[in-house]
């Protein structure tokens, strides 16, 4: 913890100084004029800044993973602040929602939606959770991950993204690299990477060094198992391609990096505790122990880039570099100095997450409508011009078809006093299954483009659970306006709790149309609500 | 000799080689024929252990019986004719005929005695296996049953066919004649078992061994059968050998089990190995003092006594091969195994005769 | 004589195996739905098609496709003669030998793994399991390569012998979920594939969910939103069309030459699915890992695959399908030459064999061999690898092209490997 303590204090000195400092212009500014810089006339193309019904629905998805109730979405459009959307996002950011949100963004980037093997998944959620809550900066919170060795139960829950690997020297040679240092150095494993000049074989095999030493103990099966490690092993590798099979070894490094040679140990002394049967080993020199440190290391660009990557596409919809995992120099970034910029500010601001997602937040580039101009209409989305619009992930779409149902509603109100976000959430987590299971990924893949298929589909046109979370219930979104006689007021709350946004004219009209149709009121309502809920404007964060 | 079971003990081993499938004494009790997964039959010579192949058949033989004058062997053994222990047999036996069918669905006739035998006649008895044979009491009719579900009776003299018993609705694994000559009975791999009266042709009635039956829905097949069959010479008693309580057919994981039919009544008594032997019970017998015997094999094998008023077994002999067929030697004081590993092992089961001294 | 039908086609047999509902199901329904010889010949020309049988758990090479009768190894069964001189296959495939002159036999097959999974994993995705890395399976790569952008009905599907149906994710890797397999459990059609009888307003709320998405469009879309959209016009086409997916449609005589009970009915099935344009069906018949009593229980499986094998083999040749169908009868790996001592054979995946047929595949031909008693590969061997890159020539594609997840190259069949060309045309 002291290094967190330097930390804080490290940035209430930036904090006191900066003022003095005066000449540099807000980060969100910053990121606004190199988008503008990256588009001839940018500022003519691109759409407008998003009304506050758009705006709200976004961030509120962004940061929290589900949209606003319609009572929170009255509240903010009839608010006539200058900074409603300063004080917004701030709340939304102090909100334990938020924490929930990363939890549940950083569970799935960094795990895969594995199975669990060796740390319980309630441990692990409650570990993110507390860090992003705490707002842990992030290059603290990576080392926490890479530096367990699950023996300390206090932090053991860290340490499921090695043991939940199993310690498969390819798999997590692999995900080290993608996740962390932004490149997938898979088909550098066999021999330099074929198509791209900056990924050597050499770069897989040092990442591997830091623990090819490692080994799960007492055995790999026991679910309580622990990283141990010995003090000899070597990582050997020859490229396929070699004709004279020149076998090659190194010690730990970085990509790009000198090896951390291994420190010369006298013979007889290279462990504290020496290897015997039933016995964990300690040696006194851990290669494991370095890689924490390294990953995080100033000199290592890799990491507060890939870093400052992945937090701006879970704003913007899109990386900066894209794919996330594929960081060289013949696939630059769409903006490199942003892209530069950026990174050298989040790790200068020691990784502050909330205060990276902020600054993204309040910038126009973020808060552009999605709607776009007839100039931006067909300019490609890495200009960023027009907002991106973002399929919901599984989670976001299920807390939202709570929400807009009024399950979520029904639920606070069942709790009344009672009520605090991780109560709420132990109430919604169990409907929230099924949208993991039709919408997520395979388990133990990264997510990767956006499909929607005909299980997903089948699922919202016939399936039960849907159905039943649209059949009226005190409090439900059907019986809510089943009660309202005015058919504009039906109209308005339907658009308002689904849509987060006021309907026009004309689609108040189409509400009075089919209700006056409609010998069934309710059940007319409740297919109303079901096509709203299976259209694109809500599968997507627009 | 006495019987006493308890002082069963290994008399020899005979070996063959290549894994045996099936074992018979002849009626003599000089030889042992013994079936292989190489399509021969070894007749062991008991005396000489003089060991002939008997080569006809072009694929695995299960079922073997034999025509032959009554009573080769006198019920007391003759001290003269002993071999090993004891053990009863005929000098110069007169000359019998062995029948054995095999998996091709062919029924071939040896003379047993000859030197060298070769098959006198074939019949293409079954489509697919033949899995048992047996021959009546006044050796005048042969019993064949197979994988066609049939059961066919044919002439011991001359092989003609006489007769086809149809109604098993799944393979029939065994035949057998009541000591009344009146009767047959044949059993499948679902468990029934009919009871033919050979005057009609006609089923009279049906035993219910259904507990050797199971269809195994993790593997989506059936297992069971009758896997041995005998009468008691008094015909007062049916008994059957085969698998039970069958929890993974693949991996032949259940229990050998005899089920002991009261022939009047048709009542079923389980009999069970008193250890957690897990296998399949290949082979019944009845001994003259009324104890059954049981002899099967999962990865060992194993030899089972009952008293036939106890469900338990009264004594179990280990047998360090899966035993795939068993039979009783005419004297009633040996039985032999045909072992998975290509021996035949003949157990004495009377007192070992005094150690003579070394010298 | 010689012709023991092994199959055990008994009454208490078919109950086992739950009776086959297609009677009464048909006779409410009528044929509206079942495809004529003449429609289905029509299908023909335009796309090629894959039927993989699998013989889960490992079926033997010796009582199927490369008997050894006679030696120590062979076992009790005769090896019979087929519709080609010279080729004899076990007697347990008797109507499988009267069609030799439609089949390929691939003798020479060494995968070099006896565990089921991976097993499974080398014959499916013509590759040995790496860690980290997960390829599409055979079924999922043909959706992709051969389905047609407007088919209405799913390019992969599988049935199991099994209920609990639904949607994979986990086979298609790479390609993405649209070429995943839909498993038809016990070939019932998935969850949700029907319509429940408490929604009656379908068309309505289809209709007021188009006015919304196309008020949408009019300012906002995207290739993702677009295909949102067009998932739910495809999902109507599929539901339209929930008859594809029910074999009681079929003629009742079809049912009783397949024969009735659960692999026939299942193999009907999956002529059904190919004939209304599915491009991948796998069936699955199941349970060949006999380490125990291995040639009864041989007899018993084999008994039941060998005549819808053949039904649907004659129905495709007759219907002119044959020739853009490839079949291939695959399993995760052989069984021991050697028979254990309780009559059992056990993983063995260092020389065994696969059938096909169709496509253009050279028929009745043999390539590869094995020695005298079938215990190593002596011709010709050839491993998952080599039958990938077959499979795909057959169909009419380059396997050694590339798909690009994520950017980076992936040959379609393993690079080193490649395809059997005695065997292609």
């Amino acid at each position: 913890m002291g290094s967190l303590r330097f930390r804080i204090g490290a940035f209430a000195l930036l904090i006191l100084v900066s003022p003095s400092m005066g000449s540099e212009p807000p980060l969100r500014e910053r990121i606004d004029r190199h988008i503008a810089a990256g588009l001839p006339n940018y500022d003519a193309i691109a759409a407008p800044i998003a009304n506050d019904s758009e705006f709200l629905r976004r961030v509120t998805l962004d940061l929290t993973g589900r949209i606003p109730s319609a009572t929170e979405a009255r509240a903010f459009l009839a608010d006539s602040s200058a900074d409603k959307r300063a004080k917004l996002v701030d709340a939304l950011l102090a909100s334990p929602e938020y924490a929930r949100r990363m939890q549940e963004v950083f569970d799935v980037l960094l795990m895969d939606r594995r199975r669990d093997s060796k740390v319980p998944r309630a441990e692990w959620e409650k570990f993110l959770r507390s860090s992003f809550a705490a707002n842990v900066p992030y290059d603290d919170l990576v080392r926490d991950i890479l530096s367990s060795d699950g023996a300390d139960p206090k932090t053991r829950p860290a340490a499921k993204f090695l043991l939940d690997r199993d310690l498969d020297p390819t798999i997590v040679t692999r995900d080290i690299g993608r996740l962390f240092l932004g490149r997938n150095l898979q088909c550098a494993q066999c021999h330099d990477h074929p198509l791209v000049d900056d990924y050597k074989q050499e770069h897989y095999y040092g990442i591997q060094a830091f623990f090819n030493r490692a080994f799960l103990y007492p055995k790999p099966d026991d679910p309580k198992a622990v990283i141990a490690e010995k003090a000899e092993g070597e990582v050997n590798f020859i490229s396929v391609f070699d004709p004279k099979k020149v076998q090659k070894t190194t010690s730990p490094a970085v990509p790009g990096w000198k090896p951390i040679g291994d420190p010369k140990l006298e013979k007889g002394k290279e462990y504290k505790v020496a290897p015997k049967k039933d016995v964990k080993p300690v040696p006194a020199y851990s290669r494991l122990a370095q890689l924490a440190t390294a990953i995080t290391a100033d000199e290592n660009i890799a990491f507060r880039r890939t870093a400052a990557n992945r937090f701006w596409t879970i704003m913007m919809g899109r990386g900066l570099v894209q794919p996330l995992d594929f960081d060289h120099s013949a696939n630059p970034a769409s903006h490199p100095a942003l892209f530069e910029m950026l990174a050298e500010e989040f790790e200068k601001k020691n990784y502050d997450v909330k205060g990276l997602l902020r600054e993204i937040a309040m910038s126009k580039t973020y808060q552009r409508s999605s709607e776009p101009t007839v100039a931006g209409k067909d300019l490609a989305e890495d200009r960023y011009a027009t907002a991106i619009l973002k399929p919901l992930s599984p989670e976001q779409l299920g807390y939202a078809t709570m929400q807009a149902t009024g399950l979520t509603d029904v639920y606070r109100t069942e709790l009344a006093k009672k009520y605090s976000e991780e109560a709420l959430h132990a109430k919604l987590a169990s409907n929230l299954g099924p949208f993991r299971s039709l919408y997520g990924t395979r388990a133990g893949e990264p997510e990767e483009g956006f499909a929607s298929t005909l299980d997903q589909t089948l699922f919202v046109k016939h399936g039960g659970h849907i159905r039943n979370l649209i059949a009226p219930r005190t409090g439900s979104l059907v019986e809510r306006t089943a009660k309202l006689t005015e058919p504009s007021r039906v109209a308005e709350e339907l658009y308002l709790t689904v849509y987060t946004r006021l309907p026009s004219d004309e689609e108040r009209k189409d509400i009075e149309d089919a209700l006056r149709g409609s010998a069934n009121r309710t059940a007319t309502l409740g297919d109303i609500v079901w096509a709203m809920l299976a259209s694109a404007e809500f599968r997507f964060n627009h | 000799m006495a019987i006493e079971i308890a002082k069963t003990r290994l008399l020899m081993d005979l070996k063959h080689g290549r894994p045996l499938v099936g074992c018979r004494f002849d009626p003599s009790g000089r030889y042992l024929f013994a079936s292989s997964e190489d399509d021969t039959i070894v007749r062991f010579d008991l005396l000489t252990r003089e060991k002939v192949a008997l080569v006809g058949h072009s694929s695995w033989v299960r079922g073997m019986a034999f025509v032959s004058k009554p009573t080769l062997v006198p019920a007391a053994s003759i001290p003269a004719l002993a071999v090993h222990g004891g053990l009863g047999a005929v000098r110069m036996p007169e000359p019998f005929t062995l029948l054995s069918g095999d998996y091709h669905g062919n029924l071939l006739w040896w003379h047993g005695t000859e030197a060298a035998p070769k098959p006198f006649r074939t019949v293409a008895a079954h489509a697919g296996w033949i899995r048992a044979v047996a021959v009546s009491p006044d050796r005048s009719t042969v019993a064949t049953c197979g994988n066609d579900q049939l059961v066919k009776l044919w002439s011991a003299a001359d092989g003609r066919p006489l007769a086809t018993l149809e109604g098993h609705t799944s393979h029939v694994y065994n035949v057998a004649f009541h000591p009344s000559g009146t009767r047959l009975v044949s059993a499948d791999l679902k468990g029934n078992i009919k009871d033919w009266d050979l005057s009609s042709g006609k089923p009279v009635r049906e035993l219910d061994a259904k507990v050797f039956h199971k269809y195994d829905s993790g593997f989506w097949a059936d297992i069971g059968g009758i896997r041995g069959i005998a009468f008691n010479s008094a015909g007062t008693q049916l008994a059957c050998i085969g698998i039970t309580n069958v929890s993974n057919a693949f991996a032949g994981v259940g229990n050998p089990l005899v089920v002991l039919f009261d022939w009047a009544e048709g009542k079923p008594k389980l009999l069970k190995p008193k250890d957690a032997f897990q296998g399949t019970g290949w082979g019944v017998n009845f001994l003259t003092d009324g104890t059954i015997v049981g002899a099967g094999g999962g990865g060992q094998g194993r030899i089972w006594f009952w008293n036939p008023a106890d469900a338990a077994n009264t004594h179990t002999v280990t047998v360090p091969t899966n035993a795939r067929d068993m039979t009783l030697h005419p004297d009633g004081t040996a039985l032999a195994i045909a072992g998975a590993n290509g021996t035949c092992l003949v157990y004495s089961m009377t007192q070992a005769p005094a150690a003579t001294p070394k010298k | 004589m010689n012709n023991c039908n092994y199959a055990c086609g008994t009454a208490d047999h078919t109950v086992n195996r739950r009776l086959f509902l297609g009677g009464a199901a048909a006779g409410l329904a009528g044929f509206a739905g079942m495809t004529t010889p003449a429609a289905a010949r029509e299908l023909k020309s335009a796309q090629k098609r894959m039927l993989v049988i699998f013989l889960s758990g490992g079926v033997s090479q010796l009582e199927t496709w490369d008997p050894k009768p006679n030696t120590d190894t062979g076992g009790p069964f005769r090896a019979i003669p087929t519709s080609v001189p010279g080729i004899h296959i076990s007697e347990l495939l008797p109507e499988a030998a009267k069609r030799m002159h439609l089949l390929t036999l691939v003798r020479g097959i060494n995968t070099k793994e006896d565990e089921h999974g991976r097993g499974a994993t080398i014959m499916l995705t013509g590759r040995r399991t790496e860690p980290g890395l997960v390829y599409p399976h055979v079924g999922a790569v043909a959706a992709k390569l051969l389905t047609d952008k407007d088919a209405e009905l799913p390019g992969h599907i599988q049935i199991t012998p099994r209920g609990g149906g639904g949607f994979n994710k986990e086979d298609a890797a790479f390609l993405g979920p649209k070429f995943a397999s839909v498993t038809l459990g016990d070939g019932k059609p998935p969850a949700d594939l029907l319509r429940p009888a408490a929604i009656t307003t379908d068309a309505e709320r289809e209709a007021f969910r188009k006015k919304l998405n196309d008020r949408f469009a009019k300012s906002r879309r995207s290739a993702q939103t677009e295909a949102y959209t067009e998932s739910y016009e495809q999902a109507a086409k599929v539901v339209s069309r929930a008859d594809a997916f029910d074999a009681s449609r079929e003629d009742p005589k079809a049912a009783d030459r397949y024969g009735r009970h659960d692999f026939g009915r299942h193999m009907l099935l999956a002529r059904r699915l190919l004939e209304q344009g599915v491009t991948f069906v796998k069936v699955s018949h199941t349970n060949y890992d006999t380490h125990h009593e291995n040639f009864d229980f041989h007899i018993e499986q084999l008994g039941e695959f060998d005549r819808p094998f053949a039904m649907l083999l004659d129905d495709l040749k007759e219907r002119g399908l044959l020739e853009s169908t490839l079949v291939v009868v695959m399993s995760e790996f052989g069984r021991t030459p050697r028979i254990n001592d309780r009559y059992g054979r056990d993983h063995w995946s260092k020389a065994w064999s696969v059938a096909m047929a169709g496509c253009g595949l050279k028929a009745g031909a043999v390539v590869g061999k094995t020695n005298a008693n079938g215990t190593a590969v002596t011709d010709r061997e050839v491993n998952g690898g080599h039958l990938f890159h077959t499979y795909f020539r057959a169909l009419g594609m380059d396997p050694t092209k590339n798909f690009y997840p994520a950017g980076r190259p992936v040959p379609i069949a393993d690079p080193k490997a490649a395809a059997i060309h005695e065997i292609l045309s």
